[in-house]
C-alpha cells in the first residue's frame, strides 16, 4: 500500500520536472522586480524570491535537474560496480584483490572530501551546464565502492554455484555463462544498488549546492533552492519558502519506501 | 603472538602503503591542476624580464611529478606539508591550529550517535516495545531524508553546538545498521534456545546478542569516523566553527589545491587508522 502511494508520489514529481516547461508558469530566470519576495498568490503559487523570480518555476525546473540527473549519476555509479564487482567476482586471483582493495580505499575517503577536493580543481565560474554536468559526475564516479562489494559478494556466490558449476561441465563458453546465467542473476542487485543511489545522490548533491560548490546560479536544483533556508529572518516571514525542502524530503521518503527489500533482492 | 604480530605488521603496511598511495594521489591532482606554477607576480609590470625568468625558475625546480612528490614526501617526513596558497600560511601550522576544534566535535557527536542509537536498539529489544521501535524508526526515517547542509542550518537557527548537529546526521544511519544488526542477531535459534530456558533478557543481550554482533560494530565504528569527518565540513561551514571542515571547505571555494589535498590525505589516514584499530581491537576481544 504504502509502496503503492510512494510509486504514485515520484510519477507524479518526475512528471512534473521531465514537463517542467509546461508545468511552470514562467521561464525560472524570470524576473518580476515589482514583487520581490512576495507571497503565495494566483499567479505565483509558491511567491516569488527575492530576486523576484517564481519559486514555483524554480522549483518544477529543479526538480528536473535533480531528479533527471541524480539517476544518471546512479546508473554510472551502479554501471562501474557491476563491471568492477562483476569482474573481480568472476575471476579472482590478483585482480580480485586489486579491486577489492581499490573500492576498500575509496570507502575510507569521506565522499565529501573528495568531491571538494575534484570540484576544487575545476574553476569557480563554469557556466551552469558544466556545473550540473561536473557535479552529476563526480557523484557518479566516486559513488561505486560500496555497491561494488555487493555485486562482488553476489558474483563470487554465483562463481561457486552449483548450477554455474554444470554448465561448465556441460561445456558452456564464458562468455554465453555469463551473458545467460550471471547477468540474469545478477540484475536484481544491480537494480537495488541503483535504487538505493538516488536518494544519497539527491542529498549530496543538495549538500553540495547549499556550499556553493554544486549547481550554479541561475540553473535552479534543488540544493541551491535550498541555500534560501540560509537566511533566518526570510524563512521565518515567507515559510513558503521551505517547501524544496519538503518535496526533497516527500521524495527521499517515497524512495527508501519503494526500495526492494533484501528478501525481494535475492 | 606470531600471528598477531603479522597481523599488525601488515596493517601498518596498509597504512604506510596507503599514505604513500594517497601522497602521490594528492601530489599529482596539485601538480596537473590547471594553473600549477603560474604565479601572479608575473603579470607584475614593475618587475624586469630578469625577476619574472627568476619566478619562473623557481617553479620549474619542481617541475616534473616524480620529483614534485619526491620533494613533497620529504618535506612531509620533516612535519612541512607545503604552504597554503589562500591563506599564505604553511598547511601544518593550520592543521595543527584547525585540527582540534573538529577532533572534539567528531569525537563527541560520534560518542552521543552510537550512544543514542545503542540505547534505543538495546531498549527496543529488552522492552520489546512496539512504541519505542516505532518512534525510532520514524525518527531516522525523517533525519536521513535531509541532507547534512539544512541540519546544519536548523542547528545555527537553534544554536546547537557543532557536534550535536553531527549526531543528528549519524543517528539515522547508525540506528538502521544497528537495529537490524542486533535484531538479526536476537532472532538466532540459539538466543531462543537461551530464553526458553528462563535467562534474562539483560543476560541474553549484553552476553549473546551483542558479541555476536560485535564483528559489524566494529567495522560500523570506523566507518561512522569517516562519515562523521564528511559531515563536519557542511556543518562546519554553515556554523561557522573554525575547524577543519570550514578549512577543506574554504580551501575548496579559494582553489587551494595543497591545502585541501593535505586535508583529504590526513582525514583518510586517519580514518583507516580507526578502521585497523577497529579491527585489532575485534580480534583482541575474540
Amino acid at each position: 500500500m504504502l509502496r503503492g502511494i510512494s510509486a504514485v508520489i515520484l510519477c507524479v514529481i518526475f512528471t512534473a520536472g521531465l514537463f517542467a516547461g509546461a508545468v511552470a508558469p514562467y521561464p525560472y530566470t524570470k524576473q518580476f522586480r515589482e514583487r520581490v519576495n512576495a507571497a503565495p498568490s494566483a499567479s505565483h503559487w509558491l511567491g516569488t524570491d527575492s530576486l523576484g523570480r517564481d519559486l514555483f518555476a524554480r522549483l518544477v525546473y529543479g526538480t528536473r535537474v535533480s531528479l533527471l540527473l541524480s539517476p544518471a549519476a546512479a546508473f554510472l555509479s551502479t554501471l562501474i560496480a557491476g563491471v568492477l564487482g562483476g569482474f573481480a567476482g568472476l575471476v579472482g586471483g590478483w585482480c580480485e584483490r586489486l579491486i577489492l582493495a581499490a573500492a576498500d580505499l575509496s570507502m575510507a575517503l569521506p565522499l565529501l572530501f573528495v568531491l571538494l577536493a575534484l570540484r576544487a580543481l575545476l574553476p569557480l565560474n563554469v557556466s551552469p551546464l558544466v556545473s550540473v554536468i561536473a557535479t552529476f559526475a563526480l557523484l557518479g564516479l566516486l559513488g561505486w565502492p560500496s555497491s561494488l562489494r555487493v555485486v562482488w559478494a553476489t558474483t563470487k556466490n554465483l562463481r561457486n554455484s552449483d548450477f554455474l558449476l554444470l554448465a561448465r561441465a556441460t561445456g558452456c563458453g564464458r562468455s554465453r555463462m555469463i551473458a545467460r546465467h550471471v547477468l540474469p542473476n545478477l540484475r536484481p542487485v544491480m537494480f537495488a544498488q541503483f535504487w538505493i543511489s538516488i536518494p544519497l545522490f539527491v542529498l549530496t548533491e543538495a549538500t553540495l549546492s547549499m556550499l556553493g560548490l554544486g549547481v550554479m546560479e541561475p540553473l535552479p536544483s534543488w540544493g541551491n533552492l535550498l541555500r534560501g533556508l540560509e537566511d533566518v529572518s526570510a524563512v521565518s516571514t515567507n515559510p513558503w519558502r521551505l517547501a524544496p525542502l519538503i518535496v526533497l524530503m516527500v521524495v527521499v521518503v517515497c524512495f527508501q519506501l519503494i526500495l526492494p527489500t533484501p528478501e525481494e533482492t535475492a | 603472538m606470531r600471528a598477531r604480530i603479522q597481523i599488525i605488521g601488515s596493517q601498518l603496511l596498509t597504512l604506510a602503503a596507503l599514505g604513500l598511495f594517497g601522497g602521490l594521489l594528492s601530489a599529482s591532482l596539485v601538480r596537473f591542476a590547471p594553473g600549477y606554477g603560474v604565479d601572479e607576480r608575473e603579470l607584475d609590470p614593475r618587475l624586469s624580464q630578469a625577476s619574472v625568468e627568476a619566478i619562473r625558475n623557481s617553479h620549474r625546480l619542481t617541475g616534473g611529478l616524480l620529483s614534485y612528490y619526491r620533494h613533497f614526501l620529504a618535506s612531509a617526513l620533516q612535519g612541512d606539508f607545503g604552504r597554503s596558497e589562500w591563506l599564505e600560511r604553511p598547511v601544518s601550522s593550520l592543521i595543527k591550529e584547525r585540527f582540534p576544534v573538529t577532533a572534539r566535535s567528531v569525537v563527541l557527536g560520534v560518542t552521543l550517535a552510537w550512544a543514542t542509537a545503542l540505547g534505543i536498539s538495546l531498549s527496543g529489544l529488552f522492552f520489546r516495545g512496539f512504541f519505542l521501535d516505532i518512534s525510532g524508526t520514524l525518527a531516522s526515517s525523517v533525519l536521513i531524508a535531509l541532507p547534512t547542509a539544512v541540519i546544519a542550518v536548523f542547528s545555527v537557527y537553534l544554536r546547537a553546538p557543532v557536534f550535536l548537529a553531527i549526531a543528528v546526521v549519524m543517528f539515522p544511519k547508525l540506528f538502521r545498521y544497528l537495529r537490524n544488526l542486533l535484531a538479526e542477531a536476537y532472532a538466532q535459534p540459539y538466543i531462543l534456545a537461551a530464553r526458553s530456558r528462563g535467562i534474562g533478557r539483560a543476560r541474553i543481550l549484553f552476553q549473546h546478542v551483542l558479541p555476536l554482533a560485535s564483528p559489524a560494530l566494529f567495522a560500523l565504528f570506523g566507518v561512522s569516523l569517516s562519515m562523521a569527518f564528511g559531515a563536519a565540513i557542511p556543518i562546519e561551514a554553515l556554523c561557522d566553527s573554525p575547524g577543519v571542515g570550514q578549512l577543506a571547505w574554504q580551501a575548496a571555494l579559494n582553489r587551494d589545491l595543497p591545502l585541501i589535498m593535505n586535508l583529504t590525505l590526513l582525514i583518510t589516514l586517519l580514518t583507516v587508522a580507526a578502521n585497523l584499530l577497529a579491527n585489532a581491537a575485534h580480534e583482541r576481544a575474540l
